[in-house]
């Protein structure tokens, strides 16, 4: 590997890491500029993370190692998503060929699948009840995504988010194909309900409506830090799947340098505040969906991913 | 694909994703609005091709499909609705949005099936089997509704489709014949809203088996 690819590589995961809880900053404050208050400052959920970091871990009674060691295993594996797919570059970093669109789904799906392993053993009756609801839903969302894949991997032919990035930002009749754009919207209702954003979940309603945040609520200290920041790279990977691969995959610079990788940071960055005025948008006009309704919105996204592959067999390759 | 074909492609699937949303909703108004944002559309489409093609026919009847299908009838079932406000949603219709939404789905690719086995290579053109599976579409809402009104939209959409298809397929078709489906529309939609203002003030002896059996 030559060394300029392994500082990209390691320039990427630390954007991950670093800018993650940024965007979750920039977020809360831009929703509360909606909202006509001042909000925290967008370096709080830093601040948040230096808190928990220094606290005391403290473990329920009859809690096994798999309630310390599921919130790391999740950590890592964000941090091997990061390095997989494609966020501060064009062109595939040297782990990227290891994993597809497919690969990445499952390594999301393992980060998830631990988290709820150790919400579930922590005994609690609420961490119980927010596992399972993120089950019921998942069950629907699940569906949706693999769906997206196929759809995806019949625009380009292949199941490379890279190469998919590359079509769409040469091609305007491959961008403007009814297959791309109904893919990119069953993408972004599921964007929204991955990530927790309104009309599926509000972080401000903690008992009704909760679904990620039900699982934390045993985890204290460096735990309750490291699952937060869990979600914060959670949002950064998805929102950067989904602006590079789907919505707006233009832009980046394609030369394999450091200098173009980091001027993608902040390209990308960019992108993401575009993308953070779009969710505020939706967060101030929606209403929150009542519990059992979020099945219809995931209907809704599976419907749409199912019509996008069938657009592709009713109207031919773009 | 080249641009017009393109165009013509955005505008189906905007099109079917209208008939994707009027078989989901349960409320009556934001049915009408789907309805005429959907002849709204083909009217887009109609007057896509009549510039394309140069067709003062198809202008003509893209202005015709706008002022009639998009605002006319719109405006006469908004009226119905207003003058009886229990029609504004179908009854037990809460909980079928899931069921709906992935019926429609399956229609549509049954449709599609369908086509591909019998007519595609009658109709070869790209976006082809849109027109039928429109038609598909509008047939599944008439068959599972009760509301009159929301019945009277499931005829509109096939009508619709047959306007479609009349568009897609037989380019300098003659324009009384697309005329006489206008007529057509028109003449349904009033009979519809006469039949249902009579069967309100007279009253229907089936709704009182209907209630009979109903337990």
């Amino acid at each position: 590997m030559e060394p300029t690819q392994q500082v990209v590589n390691v320039l990427q995961a630390a954007t991950v890491l670093l800018l993650s809880p940024l965007l979750a900053g920039v977020l809360a404050r831009a929703k509360a500029w909606t909202e006509s208050r001042t909000g925290p400052s967008v370096f709080q959920p830093y601040f948040d993370l230096a808190k928990y970091l220094r606290k005391e871990t403290l473990l329920p009674d009859g809690a096994s190692r798999v309630f310390i060691v599921a919130p790391l295993v999740a950590f890592g594996t964000y941090l091997l998503i990061s390095i997989v797919v494609p966020i501060i570059t064009p062109y595939p970093i040297p782990y990227a060929s290891s994993v597809d669109f497919l690969g990445g789904g499952l390594l999301f799906g393992l980060a998830g699948a631990v988290t709820l392993l150790a919400a579930l053993d922590s005994g609690s009756n609420y961490t119980a009840l927010g596992a399972s609801r993120t089950v019921s839903f998942a069950a629907f969302g699940e569906p949706t995504l693999i769906v997206v894949f196929f759809a995806v991997a019949l625009i380009t032919g292949t199941n490379n988010p890279y190469v998919t990035n590359n079509l769409l930002s040469s091609s305007t009749s491959a961008y403007l194909a009814p297959t791309h754009l109904l893919v990119t919207a069953a993408f972004f209702l599921l964007l929204l309900a991955e990530i927790g954003r309104l009309p599926v979940e509000s972080a401000g309603l903690m008992e009704f409506g909760m679904l990620e945040d039900g699982r934390q609520f045993e985890h204290s200290g460096r735990l309750l830090g490291i699952l937060r920041w869990n979600g914060w790279m959670k949002q950064f990977l998805l929102c950067s799947v989904f602006l590079n691969v789907f919505a707006a995959p233009w832009g980046m610079i394609a030369q394999p340098t450091v200098l173009g990788a980091l001027v993608n940071v902040g390209v990308l960055f960019g992108k993401q505040l575009v993308l953070v005025a779009g969710l505020v948008a939706i967060e101030a006009t929606v209403a929150k969906v009542r519990l059992f309704k979020i099945r219809d919105y995931l209907a809704l996204a599976f419907s749409l991913a199912i019509l996008s592959v069938f657009a592709f067999a009713v109207l031919g390759a773009p | 694909m080249d641009l017009s074909a393109e165009v013509l492609a955005l505008i189906g699937v905007g099109v079917l994703l209208t008939s994707l949303f009027l078989q989901s909703e349960s409320f009556v108004d934001p049915l009408i609005d789907g309805i005429a944002l959907q002849s709204l559309l083909l009217g887009v489409l109609l007057g896509w091709l009549a510039w394309t093609e140069h067709s003062v026919d198809l202008a003509f009847l893209a202005g015709l499909t706008v002022v009639v299908r998009a605002i006319v009838i719109p405006y006469v079932l908004r009226r119905q609705i207003r003058a009886f406000r229990w029609r504004i949603r179908e009854v037990h219709a809460a909980n079928r949005v899931t069921g709906h939404a992935l019926a429609a789905v399956a229609a549509a690719i049954v449709a599609w099936f369908v086509f591909q086995q019998t007519l595609a290579t009658v109709f070869p053109q790209t976006g082809g089997a849109l027109p039928f599976i429109l038609l598909v579409q509008g047939l599944l809402m008439l068959a599972t509704r009760s509301n009159t009104l929301v019945q009277v939209m499931g005829y509109l959409e096939e009508e619709n489709a047959i306007v479609y298809a009349g568009a897609l397929f037989a380019s300098g078709f003659p324009l009384f014949v697309e005329v006489v489906v206008f007529l057509d529309v028109l003449g349904v939609v009033l009979v519809g809203v006469i039949l249902s203002i009579q069967r309100d003030v007279t009253g229907s002896p089936e709704e009182v088996v209907l209630e009979e059996l109903s337990g």
